[in-house]
């Protein structure tokens, strides 16, 4: 009982913009989120400018090979003489921004994201069924989410991509695979948590449908933490594909990889070790920045659920 | 409490059982035609079909399970009449199958039509006898025989009606006359140790997958005693900090070194300690599966990135186990007690925090499996994570499959542990 | 020569750092204890009661300071004190308990090692000693078989043991000072009773001031001998507790005693005056008097001239400019309350009737109710599924009715089957067995095979005003959602039906497009009421609609209630563990116990002998706010046996205290059901002591 701020007086109903704005005003209350929201934002306006500008043809070898950072080449060139900054900024396209479908076409939003929002998809529809009916609808569904966590990521992941090959899809089917189980149990922990309110009890009395009360009951009360915990995975996802590019089987060429961008350049690590740090920042920052990001916002709406 | 253990093993042995089913369809099911890698491209679409009658992979896919789950040799059995046993050779000391007949071991082969038995004999060689006489009669007058080959199957030979096959030899493929029908590829089944034969190398997967998994298995272990400790002993000097500089300090490094790939870690790590200072050799040339009990300096940059990749994670598990603790009531009941404030963290909070990350810590195991693929990638080190990925990229469906259960049932074991543990460090559970 | 106060609180003042600022929880609070005294601190919640409480001990947190003022404890001041000096007084001299005894005990430590630290640390005892000493204050607490829970964890004893658990960890070290913050907060009546029952005993018998911090004025009535009474942050009146109960002399006292139904009141004869408005936030604090917003006697100097704790009599401070001239006995509710309360008050249309009289019609009827759920066993056995199966019996052939327009109030402590009942009523679980019928509709079937007719005549009023309502939807939203499903109008008329039933339960447009969030508790009860009463029900199932509220709120939403079953005609279920907002509330009232109705009648019938031994041991634990009032002190063996397993021939007889009025000790109690004993008007009880035998029983409350 001791004292805890709050804030009364009527409001106009909020517009959803507005409503945007409020929540990413929460963030700037913290400043680690904000830290971590302008690291995001630095990423994502980097993809941007470089659909329609980067500084050379990132699959082009114009210059000398290996360079160091110079005037014309800021982050310097990598072994075959390519621009590494060029590079770079292209390199963030299909994780964040674009999708490139097997038909040639391409779809906004990148990899990662499309990735996460298929688990989250996913997941939620597994986890509140589970959570929200219990009884032998949870005990299947945890028993195959039990199966899918057993797995280890990696050999998913392999096995997938060794069993339909490289691809945007298939890595974004990957993610979704290996992220669903997780957010499944997150909003499978909720739902039980939330089920137990008085107005579940008051819909369930009024005569609403499970379904109803899934989606239009407990679905919006659960958002705040499936959202941070979503972000997050965005972060693991992002890991991920850099891993797997890495190992070679990652996104398919022609776009450059982070991931096997550090994998080709650790070769001439001696002469240019640069050329490995620069894309391995890159993925550190998004990460790091993800996390911040997601903490900040973590921080803030508990604080004002109480 | 028996509650709790008996479900938690039930739920481990439907978990297993789910998955492997998972894992046989997706790599064996899922993944394209074999014989691409084995044979190349330009094989014949005739030389696939017989390589593939040969491989067994003709049958529909439950049978396949079947026989790679449990084995088929009980099953093949009443086909051919007698008792079918693997027994090493005396020479190479792998498995061969052999039919016991009257107490010999036998197998068979058809050359120009007619039927030969191989009785084995007590020093390892093979005694050749006629055995046109052991066709069988058929309803439609056919005449057959079920037997052991030498390639380890039971086939079905057709008298007169030898098939032409294609034989892998190590000069290509060879078309060979006089070949069975039908093949059924003998093995025991992952239940009773078998892993089948390797794809790549046509050797029993089980002889290469030992010496990986030792070294796998002195790597990560080496890993989670460093870890473990360190780990736990920064996430609670973090908790009971919470928002002072130690913390922060803690809690920001574990956030950079989670957020950094495992590959990152290991190729600065080989720049920072291989390359400038010069304490641990650059490159790791990892000669033989021994290599690393003859040179243990390979170990440390290896053992280092793991530990890099995992502290972060454990650290900041057992950090917030630890705010939230020393948030509770009990310990703020354990303060106006009066009890000292290290007494206060060692016997009121630590014990509770320890709860919540112990169970997740051994989910984690399922990470640590994924940093140990790369790490190994990275090192060139000869363990079950490159082997798993070397499969992988080839399709040794055999291989993937055996590591991969592998290290389910470890993710699967340690998870058990886990609720185990717990069970016994929170009486609300044991006493219920 | 009077000794030096145990505890001399003067000008207090507490700040909480938040970000951008801070937050003045306690702004002016000053009192003494004196040895051997028992001080009470009552005041809704917000009130900064625990903060205090918090800052004698210096556990603010990390973000609390003692802004100004100062704490003495036996002469030393503590204000400024370094931590380890705090340290040692801790646990040691001073020391507390809380309300929530489960979460107070570190659930994986066994409570003997718990007790003894608090010797071991303060002390060089050695551990065979520290073990003899805990021993004897379990013992001392009246702890059963204490040897055995040295050895237990805490979940493995019950709410009022482990209470008992923490008590004894406070007075191990014999303490100078003890600050008991809402003790018996969660824990039932006749718990309660028996744990008030020992802090007044070990009070005279070590001679500890206790400062007893506590909302509820009964309790603070039975063991305290002075009271402080705060508001907003400040201490507004301190005196005996005689004279505060007697002839307060600040409103907020006045209204504080105003607004809570005596034991024995009917909504018929009495009523009940909530105060208006709500406990200031810290940072929306009026000016002058922060309690002139709430207050009947405001006049302008009020609004200006903020007053001090003043000496009005011997031993009496108030913090009130018109001290003198308030006086609680001529006091006249504002005019607007009146007219609100005559709406509902002295009724004259007959809706107390008795539940016989003919021409009634019965509107709800249930007989041989039972709800019996399958145990979890957890022996290997039970695993594999060869034990038994067993059942939980948590409601066992219960049956009454209720007529159109009246209300049946169900009272019992926790784990009577109360709620188990309400929930098989309103179909959230299928019955077992019996019957229930409801305008025709049988009721022992769960909500998904009951028409939709049923549905909407049957709704139900939650407990807890914080879930009660969805956090992500506006109050208009939520009340529109059951006028749009069940089509009690037509879509185009949906905003101004819900703006109806907003001032339905007196609130207005203004609040349709607020969140949750940004209302209180009794706002949002009566949201919670308005969303119950969209459908037009004829049926309201309240599940102790006010028990979570503050009691100047808690008037107010029974006031509602009674003037929406006045208006609609609605029939109510009314549950609560309070028996005398039961009795204020009801026309007929059941008392279960253990799954069974041990008693029903009409309400006064029910609180004056005859009674069954239980509604006798019920009322006699009921804390009474006057200090001038005796009980009888009936108190209950044991705690309530467990449903799986329940007693035979009578529920009660292994804790009943009237049973060697039967022959043999009453041999018959656990060989046969009792027979109901029927008094007449409805009466009815469940017992085997013949009529005259319960008549003849001394009542338990005079005045």
């Amino acid at each position: 009982m001791t004292t805890a701020p709050q804030t009364i007086g009527s409001r106009a109903r909020p517009n959803p913009l507005a409503k945007l704005w409020g929540s990413l005003s929460l963030v700037f209350e913290s400043r680690i989120g904000t830290i971590g929201f302008f690291m995001v934002a630095f990423w994502f306006a980097l993809a941007l400018i470089s659909i329609v500008w980067t500084p050379y043809d990132p699959n082009a070898s114009l210059f000398g090979q290996n360079l160091p950072p110079n005037a014309e080449n800021w982050l310097g060139t990598d072994h075959l003489g390519r621009d590494l900054l060029s590079r770079l900024m292209q390199g963030t396209q299909v994780i964040l921004v674009k999708t490139r479908l097997p038909n040639g076409w391409v779809i906004p939003i990148g990899v990662a994201l499309w990735g996460v929002l298929g688990s989250l998809t996913l997941g939620t529809l597994l986890g509140l069924n589970a959570g929200y009916r219990g009884g032998w609808t949870d005990q299947i569904i945890m028993q195959i989410q039990d199966a899918l966590i057993a797995f280890p990521r990696i050999v998913l992941y392999l096995v997938v991509i060794a069993a339909m090959g490289q691809g945007d899809l298939v890595v974004i089917l990957a993610i979704t695979l290996t992220g669903a189980p997780g957010v499944a149990r997150l909003a499978r922990s909720l739902a039980l948590d939330i089920k137990t309110r008085d107005y579940i009890r008051a819909a369930e009395t009024r005569g609403e449908s499970p379904w109803y009360i899934m989606f239009v009951e407990i679905l919006p009360n659960a958002r705040g933490p499936l959202i941070v915990d979503a972000m997050l995975r965005v972060g693991y996802a992002i890991f991920a594909i850099g891993t797997l590019g890495f190992l070679g089987i990652g996104l398919p060429p022609p776009d450059p990889d982070w991931g096997n961008m550090v994998n080709e350049a650790r070769r001439f690590i001696y002469t240019n070790p640069l050329a490995v740090l620069w894309p391995s920042l890159a993925i550190a920052t998004l990460v790091i920045g993800l996390n911040l990001f997601a903490d900040g916002l973590r921080e803030e709406t508990t604080r004002y659920q109480k | 409490m028996a509650r709790f253990i008996f479900r938690s093993v039930i739920s481990t042995i439907v978990t297993m059982f789910l998955v492997s089913l998972a894992l046989f369809l997706l790599v064996e099911v899922g993944s394209g035609d074999i014989t691409v890698k084995i044979l190349g491209v330009f094989a014949t679409p005739e030389q696939r079909a017989s390589y593939r009658a040969q491989l067994g992979l003709d049958q529909p896919w439950y049978i396949r399970y079947l026989d790679w789950l449990v084995g088929n040799d009980w099953r093949v059995r009443s086909r051919i009449g007698h008792p079918l046993v693997a027994v090493p050779n005396p020479q190479t000391k792998e498995l061969e199958w052999w039919a016991q007949v009257d107490g010999q071991l036998v197998r068979w082969e058809m050359r120009e039509g007619h039927l030969f038995a191989l009785v084995r004999q007590p020093d390892g060689s093979v005694l050749e006898q006629p055995a046109d006489d052991q066709w069988q009669q058929t309803p439609e007058g056919k005449e057959i025989f079920w037997g052991v080959n030498t390639k380890n199957s039971a086939v079905k030979w057709v008298r007169g009606e030898g098939e032409e096959v294609y034989v892998l030899t190590s000069a290509g493929m060879r078309k060979e006359g006089d070949g069975p029908q039908q093949y059924i590829p003998l093995r025991k089944g992952l239940l009773r140790g078998d892993p089948g034969t390797s794809l790549q190398t046509g050797r029993p997967v089980s002889v290469t997958l030992f010496p990986r998994v030792r070294n796998t298995a002195i790597l990560a272990g080496m890993a989670f005693v460093v870890v473990m400790p360190l780990a736990l002993i920064l996430g609670i000097i973090a908790g009971i900090n919470e928002g002072r500089l130690v913390d922060r300090a803690i809690s920001v490094s574990s956030l950079a070194l989670t957020a950094t790939p495992e590959f990152v870690t290991g190729v600065f790590l080989i720049l920072i300690f291989g390359i400038w200072l010069k304490i641990v050799p650059a490159v790791s040339v990892f000669l033989s599966d021994r290599a690393i009990f003859e040179n243990p300096q390979l170990l440390i940059l290896p053992i280092l990135t793991l530990t890099a990749v995992e502290l972060g994670y454990i650290v900041r598990m057992t950090r917030a186990s630890m705010v939230e603790v020393m948030n509770a009531p009990y310990i703020r009941t354990a303060i106006l007690k009066g009890l000292p404030y290290w007494q206060v963290v060692l016997r009121h909070a630590v014990r509770n925090a320890l709860m919540a990350p112990i169970t997740v810590i051994m989910l984690h195991v399922n990470w640590l499996v994924g940093g140990i693929v790369v790490v190994e990638a990275v090192f060139g080190f000869p363990g079950l994570g490159s082997y798993i990925f070397d499969s992988a990229i080839f399709g040794d469906f055999n291989a993937i499959e055996a590591a991969a259960m592998l290290l389910v049932s470890i993710a699967v074991f340690t998870r058990l542990v886990g609720d185990l543990l717990y069970t016994f460090l929170n009486p609300r559970i044991r006493y219920s | 020569m009077p000794q030096s106060p145990v505890l001399a609180i003067e000008d207090l003042a507490i700040t909480y750092r938040i970000r951008g600022g801070e937050i003045d929880a306690v702004t002016d609070v000053s009192f003494q204890i004196q040895r051997g005294e028992s001080f009470g601190v009552v005041g809704e919640s917000g009130c900064g009661k625990s903060t205090v409480a918090w800052s004698v001990v210096g556990f603010l947190g990390a973000n609390g300071y003692v802004k100004r003022g100062s704490i003495q404890f036996l002469g030393q001041e503590l204000v400024g004190r370094r931590p380890d000096e705090l340290r040692k007084l801790r646990g040691n001299q001073i020391a507390m308990v809380y309300q929530d005894p489960m979460q107070a005990l570190n659930p994986s430590v066994r409570l003997g090692q718990q007790l003894k630290e608090v010797l071991t640390v303060h002390q060089k005892v050695s551990d065979q000693e520290a073990e003899e000493r805990c021993l004897a204050m379990l013992k001392r607490v009246h702890m059963p078989d204490p040897a055995d829970v040295m050895g237990r964890y805490p979940h493995q004893i019950s709410g009022g043991q482990q209470q008992r658990v923490v008590i004894a960890m406070a007075l191990l070290n014999n303490p100078a000072l003890l600050i008991m913050d809402e003790p018996t907060t969660a824990l039932d009546v006749t718990v309660e009773a028996a744990v008030l029952d020992l802090i007044d005993e070990l009070r005279q018998e070590f001679n500890t001031a206790i400062m007893y911090i506590s909302h509820n004025l009964g309790v603070v009535a039975r063991v305290c001998n002075r009271v402080g009474v705060m508001y907003a942050g400040e201490m507004v009146e301190v005196a005996p507790v005689e004279a505060i109960f007697q002839d307060p002399r600040h409103p907020y006292t006045q209204g504080l005693i105003r607004c809570v139904p005596r034991l024995g009141a009917d909504k018929a004869s009495s009523v009940l005056y909530p105060i208006p408005g709500r406990v200031p936030p810290p940072d929306q604090r009026p000016t002058g008097c922060l309690f002139h917003p709430r207050c009947d006697y405001a006049q302008a100097r009020c609004q200006e001239e903020r007053p001090f704790l003043r000496l009005f009599a011997e031993d009496h401070r108030v913090r009130c400019h018109f001290a003198e001239e308030i006086d609680m006995a001529s006091w006249q509710p504002p005019e607007e309350v009146q007219a609100a309360i005559q709406a509902h008050a002295g009724a004259p249309n007959g809706a107390q009737g008795s539940p016989s009289s003919p021409g009634e019609e019965i509107i709800l009827e249930v007989e041989g109710l039972r709800k019996y759920y399958v145990a979890q066993g957890n022996s290997l056995r039970d695993v594999l599924g060869l034990a038994p199966k067993r059942f939980v019996r948590a409601v066992d052939g219960v049956g009454f009715q209720v007529p159109r327009r009246t209300t049946l109030g169900i009272v019992g402590e926790s784990g009577c089957g109360k709620s188990t009942l309400v929930k098989t009523l309103i179909g959230l679980e299928g019955a077992t067995d019996g019957r229930a019928e409801f305008l025709g509709f049988d009721l022992t079937v769960d909500l998904s095979k009951r028409p939709e007719r049923l549905i909407q005549e049957l709704q139900m009023v939650f407990q807890n005003p914080d879930s009660t309502m969805n956090p992500s939807y506006t109050v208009g939203q939520q009340i529109a959602r059951p006028l749009i499903r069940f089509q009690t109008v037509p879509r185009e008329q949906v905003q101004d039906e819900v703006i109806r039933l907003l001032e339905a339960v007196r609130l207005d447009a203004s609040y349709l497009d607020r969140l949750p969030r940004q209302l209180s508790g009794g706002e949002k009860q009566r949201v919670g009421i308005a969303r119950a009463l969209a459908s037009r029900p004829d049926l309201v199932l309240c599940d102790e609609p006010v028990s979570a509220l503050d009691v100047s709120v808690q008037a107010a939403v029974l006031n509602l209630l009674l003037a929406i079953q006045k208006e609609h005609g609605t029939t109510m279920l009314f549950i609560a563990h309070d028996l005398s907002v039961v009795r204020f509330f009801s026309d007929h009232v059941a008392v279960m116990y253990l799954g069974q109705v041990m008693e029903f009648g009409p309400a006064d019938a029910i609180y004056a002998p005859p009674y069954h031994p239980y509604t006798e041991a019920l009322l006699s634990a009921v804390p009474i706010p006057d200090p001038g009032a005796r009980q009888r002190r009936i108190r209950l063996e044991g705690s309530v046996p467990s449903a799986l397993d329940p007693p035979s021939g009578c529920r009660f007889h292994t804790r009943c205290p009237r049973r060697h009025l039967l022959p043999d000790n009453g041999a018959i109690c656990a060989a046969e059901v009792p027979p109901w004993r029927d008094v007449g008007d409805g009466h009815r009880i469940f017992c085997h002591l013949s009529l005259e035998t319960l008549r003849s029983l001394e009542p338990v409350i005079q005045r």
